[in-house]
C-alpha cells in the first residue's frame, strides 16, 4: 500500500467523538513520522448535527480538503450520514466504506431502508464493511475508539501506537473504557 | 496536546497542532504581553488557550472582553504604552471593532517594544456565522499590512513575522485566517519561546497617540507615505511572497497566483489534473508587491488568480497589469462584470480543490475529468438533518412555551406576531418546528429590530436575545427602547454562558464555576435590568426538578404579551436556566425513559416539544438513552406521567 497520499473521510453526528478520533489517529500518524492534515465541517448544531471531517496523510498532501473522487476510505458513525459524502468515493469503486449500523431518526423525514442504503453504496464501492450495532460498546461515547480499532488493519499504525497516546486524550476510568473499545474494535470480525 | 504543552514544549519539537494553537505558540515565541478577544468561531481556541496559560507564562494581561470594540481599545492602549499585543475576533467581530481600529491604525507608538497584531478569522461558507464576509477589503480602509497563512505551520511562522513587522514599523498588522486554516490540524515544528521585553518606563506622547484634528492628518500622511511605503518594500522583498515551481512550465502559457488556503487547493488540483504550473504564492497580502506581481505576470500568456470569496487580489492584479501595460489574459472572477457566467470561481461560498480543478479544465480546454466522478444516484444523497438544539437545552422548552402562549393569545387578540432573532444557540429556534424569526441581522440587533416595526405597526413584536449577546451589544438597544417607550416584548434567555462557542464566561457568568472567575466580578443582570426602568419579570427554573416550569413560563409570556398589546409599554422577561452542557459539569442528572404501558403516543414530547433525544418508535414515544442528558422537561410535559427517571447519565 502506498501511503504518499491517503485520504479518509469521516462523517457522523456531533457528540459522537469524531474530532477526538481525528486527533488520536492524526497524532499517532505524526508520531510515526507522517505528514498529516485534518479538517472539520460542522453545521449549526452543537450536538446531533452532521459533521464531516477529513484526515489526509503522506508526503504529497497539501490541502485540508481532498478533491472529490479521491478518498481511500470513508467512515460513517451514523448509517445514513454516508449518503452525503459519496462524491469523495473513487469512481473505480476502490474506496473502502466503513459503515456503523447505528441509526439516529431524522426529524420530519423517513429513514432510508437498509436495502436502499446497501443498493446505493454498491454503486460506489466494492469494499463495504458493516459494523453491526450489537457489538458496539455499551457506552456509546466510545464508538469512535471502536471504529478506530477496526480500521487499524488498513493503516500503517499498530495498536501500541494508539495505546501510547491514549493517556494524553483520556484520564482515569475513561482511559480504560476507551482502551477496551479500541481492543474490541481490533478484534471485531463480521 | 494539552494547552500547557504549548509552553512546555521545546524548540524543534514537532506536534500535531490546530492552526489556532499554532498561532498561540507563534505569539509566545514573539514575547506577547497582552491578548484580548471576544470568542467567535473559528477563532475561539486562541483565547481559551491564552486564558489557561498566561499566568504561568508571565504575560501581562489576557481578557475575554465584553465585545470586539472594547477588546481593540484595551489592547490598543497597551500597545501605545509599549506592550506586544494581539486582539482576536471572527469576521463579523471586525465590523464591531472597526471604529477604534481606524484610529489605532494611524497612531504610532514611540516605545521600542510596541507591536500589535489583529487576528481575524473569516468563515467562508458561513459554517458558524450569520454572514459570509471577506475581511481583506478592510485592509484598504485601515491601510495596514496583512499576512495570510495557508496551514498550521505557517500560522506559527506568520504570527512571528506579524509581530516583527508591527514592532519595526509601528503599525498594526492583520493576521487573516479562514476556517480551513484555523481549524486545520497538521505537523507544526516549534521554535524558541521568547520572554516579554516590555519596559517599565514608557512614552505616551499625545501627538502620536491622540486621534483628533490636532494631530490626525499629519499621522495619516506619515502612515500612508512612510509606514505603508516601508511595508511595501518589505512585501516586495518578503520570502512570504514567492514563486513556487518556477521552472515547471506548461503548454498553456499558464501561471497561477494564489494566497492562503487557496494555494494549497491549487496544489491538489494541479496534481490531480497532472498539470504543472509556476505559482506566485502571496503570504504578505497587503500591501501587494506590485513589482513582483508585474514581473511574474509578464512571463505568461495566461494568469489564473485563485482566491476565496471577494476578488480582492484580482482587482489589484488587473490594475497592476494595466499600469504595467501587460497583455497577459487574467482569469478569475471577472469582478467588474457581476456575471455568473464570466466567473470561473464564485464570489460566494467556500473554495475547494474540486472547484479549482474544474476551472483549470475550462482554461486549458482539458476534457472534464472531474465531472465524471460526480454523484450517480441522487435519490438519497440529500439526507439532510435540520440543525437541532442539544438534548436538554433550556431553549427548547422556551420555544415550546412561547408557541403555546401565542396560541392562547391569538384566540384573544388576533394581531400579527413578529420575531426578531439574535446570534446564539437560540438562533436555532428560527428553524422548524418553531420558526421564530422574521428579521435578524447581527450581534445585539434583535431589540432594536423589534422597535423598528413596533413604532410603525400594531403587531406584537418579540425580541429574543441571549445573555452573552445582550452584554456584547444588546444593552444600548434596550436603553434606546426604554427611552423611546417602544411597545415590545424582550425575552432575555439567560443560560449563564456564551453557549454557542463553547461555554465561555461573560460578565454575568457565575464566577464560582470558571477558573479565571476568582479574578473577576459578576455583573448582576437582574439589578442591571431593574436599573434601566424597564418593566421586568424574572423566571427561574431554579433546579432541574421544579415541576410546572413549562406552564409557569407559558403563562408569563402570555400575560406579558397581552400587556404589551394593551398598555403599549416595553416589557422584559429574564428567563434564567443554565446551559445544559455547563449544568452537567456540576450536577448529576438522571436520564429519563418511557413507560410503554402508560404512553398513549400523544406526541406532545417528541412532536410538539422538540428534543433531539425523543422520537417515535412502534407507536410509542422513545428516549435515546445515549443522548438524554436528564433535564426532565419531557417528564413535566407528559400528561400521562409515562416518563420516568432512570439511571444517572454517564458523561
Amino acid at each position: 500500500m502506498n501511503y504518499n497520499n491517503y485520504t479518509i473521510v469521516i462523517t457522523g453526528l456531533g457528540g459522537q467523538g469524531l474530532i477526538k478520533l481525528l486527533q488520536i489517529l492524526g497524532d499517532s500518524l505524526v508520531r510515526k513520522g507522517y505528514k498529516v492534515m485534518t479538517s472539520e465541517k460542522h453545521g449549526l448544531s452543537q450536538r446531533g448535527g452532521m459533521v464531516t471531517c477529513f484526515l489526509r496523510f503522506g508526503d504529497m498532501i497539501a490541502a485540508p480538503i481532498p478533491i472529490i473522487g479521491s478518498a481511500e476510505m470513508i467512515i460513517t458513525t451514523e448509517k445514513s450520514c454516508i449518503l452525503n459524502v459519496l462524491q469523495y468515493a473513487n469512481p473505480n469503486k476502490s474506496t473502502k466504506f466503513i459503515i456503523t449500523e447505528y441509526k439516529k431518526a431524522i426529524l420530519d423525514s423517513k429513514y432510508p431502508s437498509d436495502k436502499d442504503i446497501s443498493d446505493i453504496l454498491k454503486n460506489y464501492s466494492n469494499h463495504l464493511y458493516f459494523l453491526s450495532s450489537e457489538n458496539f460498546p455499551k457506552n456509546q461515547k466510545t464508538t469512535n475508539l471502536f471504529v478506530l480499532g477496526y480500521i487499524l488493519k488498513f493503516l500503517p499504525i499498530e495498536k501500541n501506537d494508539i495505546e501510547l497516546i491514549l493517556k494524553d486524550y483520556f484520564s482515569g476510568e475513561f482511559q480504560a473504557i476507551n482502551q477496551e473499545a479500541l481492543i474490541n474494535g481490533i478484534k471485531y470480525q463480521r | 496536546m494539552e494547552y500547557v504543552d504549548l509552553i512546555r514544549s521545546r524548540a524543534s519539537e514537532e506536534h500535531f497542532l490546530l492552526g489556532n494553537l499554532a498561532i498561540v505558540r507563534g505569539a509566545l515565541e514573539s514575547g506577547i504581553d497582552v491578548y484580548t478577544y471576544y470568542p467567535g468561531t473559528p477563532s475561539s481556541e486562541v483565547g481559551e488557550a491564552f486564558t489557561k496559560l498566561y499566568r504561568e507564562v508571565g504575560m501581562r494581561w489576557v481578557e475575554n472582553s465584553i465585545n470586539e470594540k472594547v477588546a481593540v481599545e484595551v489592547a490598543g492602549a497597551a500597545y501605545a504604552r509599549g506592550a506586544k499585543v494581539m486582539v482576536g475576533m471572527k469576521n463579523a467581530g471586525l465590523n464591531v471593532a472597526a471604529d477604534p481600529l481606524f484610529a489605532l491604525a494611524t497612531t504610532r507608538p514611540k516605545n521600542e517594544n510596541s507591536a500589535c497584531v489583529i487576528l481575524v478569522a473569516d468563515d467562508p461558507q458561513q459554517y458558524s456565522s450569520a454572514i459570509e464576509m471577506d475581511s481583506r477589503y478592510y485592509l484598504k480602509l485601515f491601510k495596514i499590512p496583512a499576512l495570510e497563512p495557508s496551514n498550521p505551520q505557517e500560522c506559527l511562522e506568520y504570527t512571528k513575522y506579524a509581530f516583527e513587522i508591527s514592532r519595526k514599523l509601528k503599525i498594526p498588522v492583520m493576521l487573516r485566517l479562514v476556517t480551513m486554516v484555523s481549524h486545520a490540524r497538521s505537523n507544526v515544528k516549534f521554535g524558541d519561546l521568547m520572554h516579554s521585553e516590555i519596559k517599565d518606563d514608557f512614552d505616551l506622547s499625545p501627538e502620536v497617540n491622540v486621534a483628533s484634528r490636532l494631530y490626525f492628518l499629519n499621522l495619516k500622511e506619515e502612515q500612508i507615505y512612510t509606514r505603508m511605503n516601508q511595508a511595501l518594500n518589505l512585501s516586495e522583498n518578503s520570502p512570504l511572497n514567492k514563486i513556487m515551481s518556477e521552472n515547471s512550465l506548461n503548454e498553456y502559457g499558464l501561471g497561477i497566483i494564489a494566497s492562503g488556503v487557496s494555494f494549497s487547493y491549487v496544489l491538489e488540483a494541479l496534481e490531480h489534473l497532472q498539470i504543472k504550473a509556476p505559482i506566485l504564492k502571496l503570504g504578505f497580502i497587503h500591501p501587494l508587491p506590485e513589482r513582483k506581481i508585474a514581473e511574474f505576470i509578464k512571463s505568461f500568456k495566461n494568469v489564473f488568480v485563485v482566491e476565496e470569496n471577494d476578488a480582492y487580489l484580482e482587482t489589484q492584479i488587473l490594475a497592476i497589469a494595466q499600469k504595467n501595460e501587460l497583455q497577459t489574459k487574467i482569469y478569475g472572477k471577472d469582478p467588474f462584470s457581476y456575471s455568473r457566467e464570466n466567473s470561473l470561481l464564485s464570489f460566494v461560498g467556500e473554495l475547494n480543490p474540486t472547484k479549482i480543478a474544474q476551472a483549470l479544465e475550462k482554461i486549458t480546454d482539458l476534457p472534464n475529468k472531474i465531472i465524471a466522478n460526480q454523484i450517480k444516484d441522487d435519490k438519497y444523497n440529500t439526507v439532510k438533518r435540520k440543525p437541532v438544539l442539544c438534548p436538554g437545552c433550556p431553549y427548547g422548552v422556551i420555544g415550546y412555551a412561547l408557541r403555546e402562549s401565542l396560541k392562547k393569545l391569538s384566540a384573544k387578540k388576533p394581531e400579527n406576531v413578529y420575531f426578531y432573532q439574535d446570534i446564539g444557540c437560540y438562533t436555532l429556534l428560527s428553524f422548524p418546528p418553531y420558526s421564530f424569526a422574521n428579521v435578524k441581522y447581527c450581534m445585539g440587533s434583535s431589540i432594536a429590530l423589534a422597535q423598528g416595526v413596533a413604532h410603525t405597526d400594531d403587531s406584537l413584536n418579540i425580541a429574543i436575545i441571549g445573555d452573552g449577546t445582550f452584554f456584547h451589544s444588546g444593552i444600548p438597544a434596550l436603553l434606546n427602547g426604554v427611552y423611546n417607550k417602544a411597545p415590545i416584548l424582550i425575552l432575555i434567555l439567560d443560560n449563564g454562558w456564551i453557549g454557542m462557542t463553547g461555554q465561555q464566561p461573560h460578565p454575568g457568568s457565575d464566577t464560582k464555576y470558571y477558573k479565571e472567575g476568582r479574578y473577576k466580578n459578576k455583573i448582576d443582570l437582574e439589578k442591571f435590568l431593574e436599573g434601566t426602568g424597564a418593566k421586568l419579570n424574572i423566571i427561574k427554573r431554579q433546579d432541574h426538578n421544579t415541576k410546572n416550569y413549562p406552564k409557569r413560563l407559558k403563562d408569563l409570556i402570555y400575560e406579558k404579551s397581552l400587556n404589551v398589546l394593551e398598555n403599549g409599554e416595553l416589557h422584559v422577561i429574564l428567563i434564567e436556566d443554565e446551559c445544559i452542557q455547563k449544568f452537567n459539569e456540576n450536577n448529576i442528572l438522571k436520564i429519563r425513559y418511557v413507560d410503554e404501558k402508560l404512553c398513549t403516543n400523544c406526541g406532545i414530547c417528541y412532536d410538539q416539544f422538540s428534543c433531539s433525544a425523543l422520537y417515535e418508535q412502534d407507536n410509542k414515544a422513545c428516549i435515546n438513552r445515549n443522548e438524554c442528558l436528564g433535564c426532565g422537561i419531557c417528564e413535566d410535559l407528559c400528561p400521562n406521567n409515562a416518563i420516568l427517571r432512570g439511571e444517572e447519565n454517564e458523561l
